[in-house]
């Protein structure tokens, strides 16, 4: 047997298995206890959870039935948050677009812009919108305004860091063509990069619009404008049947928004 | 006139894929290069305009170091040297008429390329740089659209939009088939005679090469092997290029349509 197999190389042996995987586990697991128990976590107990859980019955009941002669008093709010979403949409988007081009490798002119580019970036992103809604009501004032300068920050964020990632990793045989014509590098940028990388930002936009509808109704809550407004007052007076009217509308608005991106995306590519 | 002065190129790997290279090429000749993958053919191709930076000798074209050359100088050679590939480098989103303006960069300037407000003078150019190839009624067509032959023309016709002195062709036929490649060879041909240009082409299969090549340079391990005629090239010269005999697979197989 060993003399047959001589001839045609020598077979490794099995390597060691290595312990990474096991010890990751472990790591895991124990961080996991450690934020659940009650000595050093938040106590989280899942038989007193579910004793616990019908007592919330009657609160819970006093959402049902939806109170729909509240629905003519949402009208305006909702709209306001439509018209929140795309103006956020609109600048965010346009302006991630040349932000997203100095963040990636293939497309910045230089080290420099593109490292400041992607560090402020990050910063941008650290912070959820919500925050952002925050600082800019108390520096602002109540109203839409701060809650479209939040919504445009997250959406350049959210924008510009996809974008930057589907540019890493486009073609680079027409870049190379548009170097060898003699072309600079915004024009490279133009016509060798931006039409490969169009139908993925027309889709990354159209996605954040979706996130804007959502993000503008919690962002609301903190005085930021739109339907949030309106769900942190009837909170406030305990009027859930109202609430649940509202919370209806959202999903529906939302489920047709999604419905129209995923349609325009399908007809894009 | 293409002159390389002991032109090295070493790749950040270690890789020497020129070695010392000194060669003349003058102005309106067609040549052709010869070597298996690796010699250095793609390299040597590359430092003519720059593509590839030389670590050691000089390449100048009309005189002009295109290794000392500052970016605005290189992008200035650059725009005189036309350069067509493999696998066409179309942007295959866009239209074949978008694709050809991009040999118009160089003159366009940046704010009028930007919003795609191309002088007529340019889209002009652009359009017969496509009669010329013969495809001019696919311009508004996306380039995705079209056969690997037409693709190539398209690249061919941008090369030619640039209007310049020189054209580089870095294995123009390799993804096309026998007889397109000849199509291919003889537009290349046509346009080397009629406007004049020094044309540069790597080619693999040594019967094209023959053919197409009024003179020939053989490359191996990125050093010259072979400086001759078409005609002068025979078996045993290609056998000496290779380093080894010559298989079925060194050949195109399919002979030069007449005409």
């Amino acid at each position: 047997m060993t003399a047959a197999t001589a001839s045609r190389g020598v077979r490794p042996s099995r390597p060691r298995r290595s312990l990474m995987g096991p010890i990751a586990l472990l790591v895991f697991l124990a961080i996991t206890w450690w934020a659940a128990s009650d000595e050093f976590g938040i106590d989280f107990d899942v038989p007193r959870l579910l004793t616990n859980l019908t007592r919330g019955a009657s609160i819970l009941a006093e959402f049902l039935p939806p109170a729909w002669d509240f629905l003519p008093r949402t009208f305006g709010p909702m709209i306001q948050t439509i018209q929140m979403a795309v103006i956020a949409a609109a600048i965010g988007c346009g302006t991630a677009l040349p932000v997203a081009f100095l963040a990636s490798r293939v497309s910045t002119p230089n080290r420099f812009v593109f490292l400041v580019d992607r560090g402020v970036l990050s910063v941008v992103r650290a912070l959820p919108d919500i925050l952002y809604a925050l600082v800019f009501v108390a520096a602002l004032g109540v109203g839409p305004l701060p809650g479209i300068l939040a919504l445009i920050l997250f959406n350049i964020a959210v924008v510009a860091k996809l974008l930057s990632e589907t540019v890493d990793g486009v073609d680079p045989g027409p870049i190379e063509a548009a170097r060898a014509a003699g072309s600079g590098k915004a024009q490279t940028v133009r016509w060798a990069i931006f039409p490969q990388v169009l139908p993925n930002y027309v889709a990354y936009s159209l996605y954040a619009f979706e996130l804007n509808i959502r993000a503008s109704a919690v962002i609301g809550i903190v005085g930021a404008g739109g339907i949030g407004n309106l769900i942190n007052a009837e909170r406030r007076f305990f009027n859930y049947d109202n609430l649940t009217v509202i919370l209806i509308e959202i999903f529906v608005l939302v489920f047709v928004v999604e419905m129209i991106s995923i349609f325009l995306r399908r007809r894009l590519v | 006139m293409i002159e390389f002065e002991q032109a090295s190129v070493t790749y950040p790997g270690g890789v020497q894929a020129l070695k010392n290279l000194t060669l003349q090429i003058p102005a309106g000749q067609m040549m052709v290069i010869v070597g298996l993958s690796g010699a250095g053919k793609s390299t040597l191709i590359r430092a003519v305009n720059g593509l590839v930076p030389l670590t050691d000798g000089d390449v100048t074209v009309d005189g002009v170091s295109v290794r000392h050359a500052r970016p605005k100088q290189l992008r200035e050679i650059r725009s005189r040297i036309g350069m067509i590939f493999q696998t066409f480098n179309l942007v295959r989103r866009t239209t074949v008429l978008n694709n050809v303006l991009m040999g118009r960069l160089h003159d366009a300037g940046t704010l009028r390329s930007m919003l795609a407000m191309y002088k007529h003078e340019d889209v002009e150019i652009a359009m017969q740089a496509l009669e010329r190839v013969g495809i001019v009624e696919k311009a508004y067509v996306r380039a995705s659209n079209l056969s690997g032959g037409q693709q190539q023309r398209v690249g061919i016709a941008r090369a030619l939009a640039q209007q310049p002195k020189i054209i580089l062709a870095d294995e123009p036929v390799a993804s096309l088939d026998p007889p397109t490649s000849h199509v291919v060879m003889r537009d290349l041909q046509r346009i080397n005679r009629e406007l004049k240009m020094t044309t540069i082409i790597n080619l693999h299969f040594l019967d094209l090469a023959k053919v197409y090549g009024e003179r020939i340079i053989g490359m191996r391990n990125g050093e010259l092997v072979y400086d001759g005629t078409g005609a002068q090239a025979d078996e045993h010269v290609f056998r000496d290029i290779y380093g080894r005999s010559l298989t079925a697979d060194d050949m195109l197989g399919a002979p030069a349509p007449a005409g």
